[in-house]
């Protein structure tokens, strides 16, 4: 039987008008449930995960995996995963939370069911989180360096017994038994203080990551504008925001004191370069004029202002870190950041390694300790 | 004084008035030429035939088109090597001044038994011949003040010369007349001619250290000055700031501008210039310092406006 295409065509587009309408009434109606407690159907959710993984490891073909077995990426990364991700990934010897456990759908637990996934995919997962799951994006989307450390870590985690992992991710720091009185009435700001000696160290301790600052003898005042950078997120970095805005005006002071009246611990002895040392101490006070360079000490020198860093003794790899991140473009956004990012552009990789070396090992006081 | 001068139009020195001379007489030379060539283009098509005929001999051809030219630009060249041969000579009795184009400003230093550096203001005497050395710190640059003479290129890694000689006192633009980078367009200059008396007595204060800040603001602000690290890129003679990577700033406040000849020197200006260089002329090497409260920013611009 032929019919007649004019009465076909109005046939098609009244279908068309009316499952329009069907469906706005059963989105505006209510009828379907977005319950978490009621999950999907099986068919539904293979086609979910099914997208998912697609899309994970279609949009992660590009990148590229920087070597990750690297001790002092995998402590920092372990820190960060005890205050960001164990909540509802879990951790060995501890627990996913079961509020966590109830989204839909539930985290992985990542510490006995690690999903295969290649490095840059975990990477891509990371840095850009998931849609309709509640894994967040990194918080600073220009801190890659970051974000591979927490891959680095993740590597690591399957091989790691709770004993380990505390180690790791609590950078050895013993927490005393409290009485029952004071589990019962505290409040948990000691948490988010306890977070810097994890990472920084304290005491007599240096950081348990040498890509993470010394903070030991740094001027308060610039400890406190730091942390302030990094509650306003001026300062990128996807670890400190959290743990910066966790602590309020008041910590900042304390917490600056304390570390501003630590006699900064000796750098382990390591092998160096003294020709680098030299030629980092010559930019340290003579700066390059000829590049534009101007001398660090005039600003990271004991004189300048409080604001500034000092840089003696600091951690090699952080600091490097730091210089490379800013010469590979990272915007400023802070106020002391806008004038140094663009004399770290204009650095020469060489020029990185020798003043880092210089101040590494112990800068202008060098001479005199050793 | 006069007003401020830019023009080619408006020679101040014998160099620049034998610039203009010669241009006028290419001028008038090339409305000739022109005026010969239209004559003969219009006789050629609609001239009598005689005279159609003799414009279409070979030897009319050899002498309007080839014996006319050679004499022409032969006289030409003559003559204008010999209008412009003070140009870039070197005479002992000049004086000298160094100047050195930097992206985006003018390093200069005044030849002597202790040469004197400045920036940014040229300072010369009026009828006396200075003899400019110039050079370039970075990328190509041009230095030409239009008003007193030609424009010679600074090049990295050469020395040019050019002479100039101010007729009478007055302010006259220099400006860099070849693209060096962004904020090219803001490189400009003043160039101010003196009498000989005042000139004297200003190179001398010019070469003295700078006076120690009076009020305690001005004290704070010097302080300010040496913590921040302005000292790293700025040199203000008799204090400990020696950097030689920015504008030597002693003196500063004699000289009339912000940002090199970019705002005119008021303390209001001077702080948006420290708060917010980038906007006022972007791409400039130094960085914007926001990290100032008010009263220290406040200190700091007394301070830089005391360095008389």
């Amino acid at each position: 039987m032929r019919i007649d295409p004019p009465v076909r065509i109005r046939f098609i587009l009244l279908a068309a008008l009316a499952a329009l309408f069907l469906g706005s009434l059963f989105v505006w109606s209510g009828v379907y449930s977005v319950a978490a407690s009621r999950g999907h159907f099986a068919v539904t959710e293979w086609l979910l995960t099914f997208g998912m993984r697609n899309s994970v490891k279609t949009h992660a073909l590009g990148i590229d995996a920087p070597p990750l077995d690297n001790s002092d990426l995998v402590t920092l990364g372990a820190a960060h995963f005890q205050s960001g991700c164990a909540y509802c990934h879990g951790a060995p010897g501890i627990p996913i939370s079961p509020i966590a456990q109830a989204m839909l759908p539930p985290p992985p637990d990542l510490a006995t069911n690690m999903p295969p996934w290649r490095d840059r995919e975990l990477f891509w997962i990371i840095k850009h989180g998931i849609k309709y799951t509640a894994m967040p994006a990194w918080p600073v989307q220009q801190r890659d360096d970051e974000v591979w450390a927490l891959v680095a870590f993740l590597r690591r985690l399957p091989s790691l017994d709770a004993a380990q992992y505390r180690d790791l991710a609590l950078g050895g720091l013993r927490v005393p038994p409290q009485s029952g009185e004071s589990l019962a009435t505290s409040e948990t700001t000691a948490r988010a203080i306890g977070a810097c000696a994890r990472c920084h160290g304290a005491g007599g301790a240096r950081p348990a990551s040498s890509l993470v600052p010394v903070l030991h003898g740094q001027r308060a005042e610039f400890i406190v504008a730091s942390l302030e950078a990094f509650t306003s997120a001026q300062r990128a970095s996807g670890i400190m925001q959290p743990v910066a805005r966790a602590l309020t005006g008041d910590d900042f002071r304390r917490v600056a004191d304390y570390y501003a009246a630590l006699q900064a611990p000796h750098a382990p002895e390591e092998p160096t370069d003294t020709s680098a040392i030299e030629r980092g101490r010559d930019l340290a006070e003579q700066g390059d004029p000829d590049a534009r360079i101007p001398a660090c000490a005039g600003c990271h020198g004991e004189d300048a202002l409080k604001t500034y860093p000092r840089l003696a003794g600091q951690n090699l790899p952080y600091m490097l870190n730091r210089l490379r991140l800013w010469k590979r473009g990272l915007a400023p956004g802070t106020a002391t950041e806008t004038i140094m990012a663009p004399i770290a552009r204009e650095l020469s990789e060489r020029q990185i390694e020798d003043v880092a070396a210089y101040y590494a090992s112990g800068g202008p006081s060098a001479g005199a300790s050793r | 004084m006069n007003g401020i001068l830019q023009s080619v139009l408006a020679p101040h020195g014998p160099q620049a008035g034998q610039i203009a001379t010669l241009a006028w007489a290419l001028f008038a030379f090339g409305s000739l030429v022109l005026g010969l060539v239209i004559a003969a283009i219009w006789l050629a098509m609609r001239g009598a035939p005689r005279i159609r005929e003799v414009l279409a001999r070979e030897r009319t051809i050899i002498l309007l088109g080839l014996a006319l030219p050679v004499a022409a630009l032969t006289i030409l060249l003559a003559c204008g090597a010999w209008l412009t041969r003070a140009q870039t000579g070197h005479a002992d009795e000049a004086l000298r001044i160094e100047v050195t184009g930097q992206q985006w400003w003018w390093r200069v230093v005044y030849d002597g038994p202790a040469p004197i550096v400045s920036s940014n203001e040229i300072r010369i005497p009026v009828g006396q011949p200075v003899d400019f050395t110039l050079k370039a710190a970075d990328v190509i640059h041009s230095f030409w003040v239009p008003s007193l003479g030609g424009k010679i290129d600074m090049i990295p890694g050469r020395t040019t010369r050019l002479r100039l000689t101010a007729e009478r006192a007055g302010v006259y633009r220099g400006q860099c007349a070849e693209y060096c980078g962004g904020p090219h367009a803001l490189m400009s200059f003043k160039l101010i001619a003196m009498p000989r008396h005042e000139y004297d007595a200003w190179l001398e204060r010019l070469a003295g250290p700078q006076s120690a800040p009076s009020t305690d603001n001005e004290q704070r602000g010097q302080l300010l000055f040496l913590a921040a690290g302005c000292g790293t890129c700025h040199a203000v003679r008799g204090t400990d700031a020696a950097g030689k990577i920015g504008p030597d700033l002693t003196h500063f406040a004699s000289r009339g501008s912000v940002g090199i000849d970019t705002l005119p020197l008021t303390a209001e200006n001077l702080d948006r210039f420290i708060r917010d260089g980038q906007h006022i002329k972007p791409g400039n090497r130094m960085p914007e310092f926001r990290i100032f409260s008010s009263a220290e920013q406040t200190a700091l611009v007394s301070y830089l406006m005391s360095l008389q």
